[in-house]
């Protein structure tokens, strides 16, 4: 009863704002390559399909982005899923090579937004094919993740991209100490120089030392991050945003 | 004595004078810094206009040049209705008829027909669109589907551009007008771009023209 009450407040604020300003509604905040709003995906599933788009990204440049949403919330597919993409800043700035696939659950929708320098290839009906033969069949069955897996494999294949090696990134995620090991190497190296310099360490070596230390440290922090998972090591989309509408709808 | 104070008297009138002529052209120097950045803004924001305007043109064009193939297409099936194709090829021509000259429009009353003709074959292309539901032989063709997704690809380009039209054109229309750049718009000459109307219920579901629940 209260959510509901307050489901209402909310639709009413946000009525209230529509009409003030030419709607400009809350736009979920990206959380890597792939935005789960839906929770379609275990996080395995989350990491390897984010894997894959890095790849992406690093073999072309391409930006590839997925975005699942509850609901509209009341909005038009397509006015949301341009209002992200413009939003996010997708594709790299002056190519405008990057395309979201959107999916509404509750309303059963699915989009694929494609920006202006990808448009030449991943057309609208090579989207519309897409959604129909790739996304659609497997949603109907219920296996999201094969679905959306496929959809992001056909959309890359369109766009003409090429995969790129990125071992040393995945490897990180997945062992985490990789990367840790080096700092402590470094930090092992400080101590001994210092142990070593004894008496005479100036106070050059000691400021040396200190940053060698924070440096150390801060990469040590950011690899304790990459242990955890999920969305470390993204580095933001490339602030294009050039979208003007290209792509295709459809639903399941 | 007289000399003297003269001679004090004008030299303290040089020195206004000097200090009137500076401060005259310190005034105009930073006159022109102001006017010529209110200049470049306006310009910037003219040419955006215009590059607005110009993509709402092509996706029209884009449109228009779809539907041949279209028409051809739901003509293969079987005894598909007459009438709505028919209204359809009208409404193309009536836009083809309808051109306005290149460059921003600046002629309210040609501009309004101009959206009309653009609407009213939005319109036929939407009956045509729902009437097809009725033809499951047309809706598995590839053919056709791929021609859909075109349209409706198009259609959503359309919305898309009239919204950024619209809003480059307040934007521009606002700059125009604000103080002090409304001098620098009187003497350079910019004309104010008329905004674009539409119908209300267009404006509050943009889709409407594509999404005819299909799926």
């Amino acid at each position: 009863m209260q959510l509901r009450l307050f489901r209402r407040v909310l639709l009413f604020c946000g009525l209230l704002f529509a009409t003030a300003s030419v709607a400009q509604q809350a736009i979920p905040r990206n959380d890597g390559w792939v935005t789960d709003g839906a929770a379609f995906l275990t996080p395995q599933q989350e990491q390897a399909l984010e894997a894959l788009m890095e790849s992406y990204k690093v073999g072309s440049g391409h930006e590839i982005a997925l975005l699942t949403v509850a609901d509209l919330d009341g909005r038009s597919l397509e006015r949301y899923a341009l209002e992200v993409s413009r939003e996010w800043g997708l594709g790299e700035e002056g190519r405008n090579n990057g395309a979201l696939l959107f999916v509404a659950k509750a309303e059963r929708k699915i989009r694929i937004e494609v920006g202006r320098g990808l448009e030449g290839n991943l057309t609208d009906s090579i989207s519309g094919r897409i959604i129909r033969d790739v996304i659609g069949p497997e949603f109907k069955r219920g296996r999201m993740y094969e679905g959306l897996r496929g959809g992001i494999e056909a959309m890359h294949a369109a766009a003409g991209g090429e995969y790129g090696q990125i071992t040393r990134r995945s490897g990180r995620r997945r062992s985490g100490g990789g990367i840790g090991a080096l700092p402590m190497i470094f930090f092992v190296w400080f101590m001994f120089s210092l142990l070593r310099r004894g008496g005479r360490g100036g106070r050059g070596g000691a400021f040396f030392g200190g940053m060698l230390l924070g440096s150390a440290m801060s990469g040590g922090s950011r690899a304790g991050g990459f242990g955890g998972g999920g969305g470390g090591g993204f580095g933001g989309f490339g602030g294009g945003g050039g979208f003007s509408g290209g792509g295709s709808s459809g639903g399941w | 004595m007289i000399a003297e104070s003269s001679i004090q008297q004008r030299g303290s009138a040089k020195l206004g004078c000097l200090i009137a002529a500076g401060a005259v052209v310190l005034l105009g120097l930073i006159l022109a810094v102001t006017f010529a950045g209110r200049y470049n803004s306006l310009v910037s924001l003219q040419e955006s206009t215009e590059a607005a305007w110009s993509e709402i043109d092509n996706q029209y064009k884009r449109r228009y040049d779809l539907i041949p193939q279209l028409v051809s297409t739901v003509k293969g099936a079987a005894d598909f209705e007459k009438s709505t194709l028919e209204s359809v090829t009208e409404a193309r021509a009536s836009v083809g008829r309808a051109q306005l000259p290149a460059g921003l429009p600046n002629d309210p009353a040609q501009l309004q027909s101009y959206i009309q003709a653009q609407q009213g074959l939005g319109a036929a292309l939407g009956r045509m669109f729902a009437v097809v539901e009725r033809y499951p032989e047309l809706k598995a063709n590839q053919n056709f589907l791929s021609l859909q997704d075109q349209l409706e690809g198009t259609e959503n380009r359309i919305a898309v551009a009239r919204r950024d039209y619209i809003e480059a054109v307040r934007r521009f229309n606002t700059a125009r007008r604000s103080f002090p750049t409304n001098f620098v718009a009187g003497i350079f000459g910019f004309e104010s771009v008329p905004q674009m109307q539409f119908d209300e219920a267009e404006r509050e579901t943009p889709q409407v023209e594509f999404d005819f629940g299909r799926r």
